[in-house]
Parts: structure tokens; sequence; C-alpha cells
């Protein structure tokens, strides 16, 4: 691989590690795996590189790879311990507009979104990454429709583990 | 009710500057580092399960096995079967190496997952045909024993049995020995591998199958 391209693409990925950082968040539970999943991701992405041509941004290419690396190609090492500090990445409190009731709700709302499975974590991912079922559709391989359905579910799901 | 989802997008969009933040340094040097994936994993398992069975012939306790071959008459059907194995393996790791390259990244989730799937049946079939193969061979390997007019000279180790027990009581103690023998060792190496193969891709299948019950 010659060393303009490996400049560019460290370069897109570093402009862009918010999606993959996301996505490790919802997938791992402690620092380390972080770490791990995000580096399985930045080798398959740099893997598939080559094959990227432009025709879509660069970032849109990367959800789906990143995606494909958490849900389907990547082990869990080993089984770590929790810890408080990692939890508050994804709970950390916006401290200008703070409700507490509302805030509340939040925490709770993403402790339940951890708790769902791969695929419907996925679906949520994208959902809240402002993807229409178009694209949630195509990237994980279901129809629109299908999509829809399983959103809806989801969203019922959800409102069960919040209301027990 | 308002939709709880909702909230949640307006927050997760407000949550990116508490991310993590790597330099281009960091994410550099991960490019180098070891991919760790379930396809790598895959790949070196099949490659041990395609080799492991012929590396046994290299054991000197296997050549002598061939002597008994030989000495039950078997010579010219184990050497046939040999041929035969090896084209059959043959085709297996060419149809597994096809079925390898296919699996990208790139595909949809659920176009990925089938493809890994595929590929990995592709070795759970070689490893169903190579245990039936094992089974073959003992049962040839029983009717050699049946057809054999000098059992004594064929097992040497049971020549000094020979004055107190009859011919006939010996074949039938060995063939029961053998039909014994090869159903157990195939039993648990199925049992083993399929053990295995389940651990490892207990997690896709379950992903998969969530997908694929989706367009039911």
């Amino acid at each position: 691989m010659n060393k303009k391209l490996e400049h560019q693409f460290v370069t897109e990925l570093e402009n862009n590690q918010n999606i993959v950082h996301k996505v490790c968040t919802l997938y791992t539970n402690d620092r380390d795996s972080h770490k791990d999943l995000f580096q399985e991701i930045t080798i398959q992405l740099w893997k598939a590189y080559p094959k990227f041509r432009g025709e879509s941004k660069f970032s849109t290419w990367m959800y789906r790879v990143a995606l494909n690396t958490a849900i389907t190609l990547y082990r869990k090492s080993k089984k770590r311990i929790q810890t408080q500090d990692y939890e508050s990445v994804i709970f950390k409190i916006t401290a200008d507009e703070y409700d507490p009731l509302e805030e509340q709700q939040l925490q709770l709302m993403y402790k339940a979104v951890k708790q769902l499975g791969d695929i419907e974590k996925a679906l949520v991912f994208l959902y809240l990454e402002d993807k229409d079922y178009r694209e949630i559709a195509e990237t994980l391989g279901i129809t629109e429709v299908n999509a829809r359905v399983k959103m809806n579910r989801i969203k019922n799901k959800l409102r069960t583990i919040l209301n027990p | 009710m308002i939709d709880e989802l909702e909230l949640l997008k307006k927050d997760w969009q407000k949550k990116e500057e508490h991310l993590p933040k790597l330099s281009y340094e960091e994410i550099h040097n991960m490019l180098w580092k070891k991919s760790s994936s379930i396809v790598k994993w895959i790949l070196i398992i099949s490659i041990l399960e395609f080799t492991l069975p012929h590396l046994l012939y290299l054991v000197p306790s296997f050549q002598d096995n061939m002597e008994i071959y030989d000495k039950l008459g078997l010579h010219n059907y184990i050497i046939g079967l040999t041929i035969f194995t090896y084209g059959v393996a043959f085709y297996f790791i060419l149809q597994f190496y096809r079925r390898y390259k296919e699996i990208s990244v790139l595909d949809s989730s659920k176009n990925l997952m089938r493809k890994i799937i595929r590929t990995r049946t592709t070795v759970k079939h070689y490893i169903i045909y190579s245990l039936s193969m094992i089974m073959v061979i003992v049962v040839m390997m029983i009717i050699g024993v049946y057809f054999d007019d000098d059992i004594f000279s064929s097992f040497s180790q049971l020549q000094d049995k020979a004055e107190s027990i009859s011919a006939e009581k010996i074949k039938i103690s060995i063939m029961i020995a053998m039909a014994v023998m090869g159903v157990v060792l195939t039993a648990l190496m199925a049992g083993i591998y399929f053990l295995l193969y389940g651990l490892l891709l207990r997690k896709l299948k379950r992903n998969y199958n969530e997908l694929k019950q989706l367009e039911v």
C-alpha cells in the first residue's frame, strides 16, 4: 500500500472517528473492549479501503463496515468488569441545560438501549444517526417494510423495559 | 405519549463532544495490528481441519497400520480409497477457498453472515464426509477380518493365544472390538467438533436468524 493512500485513509478516519466511537460505546461495556473494537473496525476499514471508490461519502461507507464488524466479525476477547467511569462517557450530563427529570429519563433510555440485542442496537444506532429506513434496510440487508416493523417492535420493547 | 427515541435522538447528537478522540498517530499505529476477526479464526481452524488428518500418516504407529491392511488383503482398496480421498479433499478445499473469497465486510449484514455460514458449512460437510470415511474403513477392516483365513499371522500379537482359543472366536472378538472402537471414536470426534463449531458461530447464527425471521 502506498504512503499517499495510507495518509488519505488515516486523515479521513481521524475526521470521522466519532462514528466508530459511537458504535464501540453501544457494543462494549468497558474502556479496553472499546479500544479493542475500535482497533478491529480500523483494521477492517483499512483492508476494505482500496475497494472504496468514493461513490458514496466516506462516512456512509464507514457505517456499514463498523456495524458489520461489531455485529458479525468481532469476537469479545474476555469478559471484563464494567467500570463506572466508562459508563459516564455515554451518560454524561450536558451541564448547560440540566433538567433533572429529563436527564433521569435519558439515562434510563441509554441503559435500556444497551440491553437490546445486536441487531436491535444496529437499528437504533442508525435511527439515532438520522438515517432513513431505506439506508437502514440496505445496511442490514432487509426490506424497508421490515426495517419499519422491526423498529416499531424495538420501540415497544424499550417502552416495556422502561415501564415494567 | 412522546416518542422517547426522539428525545434520545436529540441528546445523542449532543453527545459527540464527550466521545474519546484519537490522534493521527494512534490511528496510524492501529493499521498494522493483527485482526482478530471471526473470519480469520474460521480460516485458521479450517486449514487445521483440512491438514491435521493428513499429518496423521506421518506418525509411525499409523504406518504400522498400513501393514495390517496389507495382511488383510486390503492394500489395493486402500490405495484406491486414498486417491479418492485426496480428490474429494481437493474439491472441498477449492470450494472453501471460493466461498471464503466471497466474504466481504462491504456486504449488507445479512449477506455477510450468510456467506460466513456458507463457508463454514463447506468445512462441516468435509468433516461429516471424513468421519463417514473412517466408518467405511472400519467396515472394510471388519470384512477383511471376516474373510481372513489366517487371522493369527495378520495379528502377530495374538500368536501365543492360538492354542487356547479357536480362530472363529478370535475373529468375532476382533470384529466386535473394531466396530465398537470405530463407532465410539467417530462419535467422540463428531461430538467435540460440533461443540467447537457451535460455540464459534453461536452469536453469528443468533443474529442471522433474527434478520431472517423478519422476512417471514
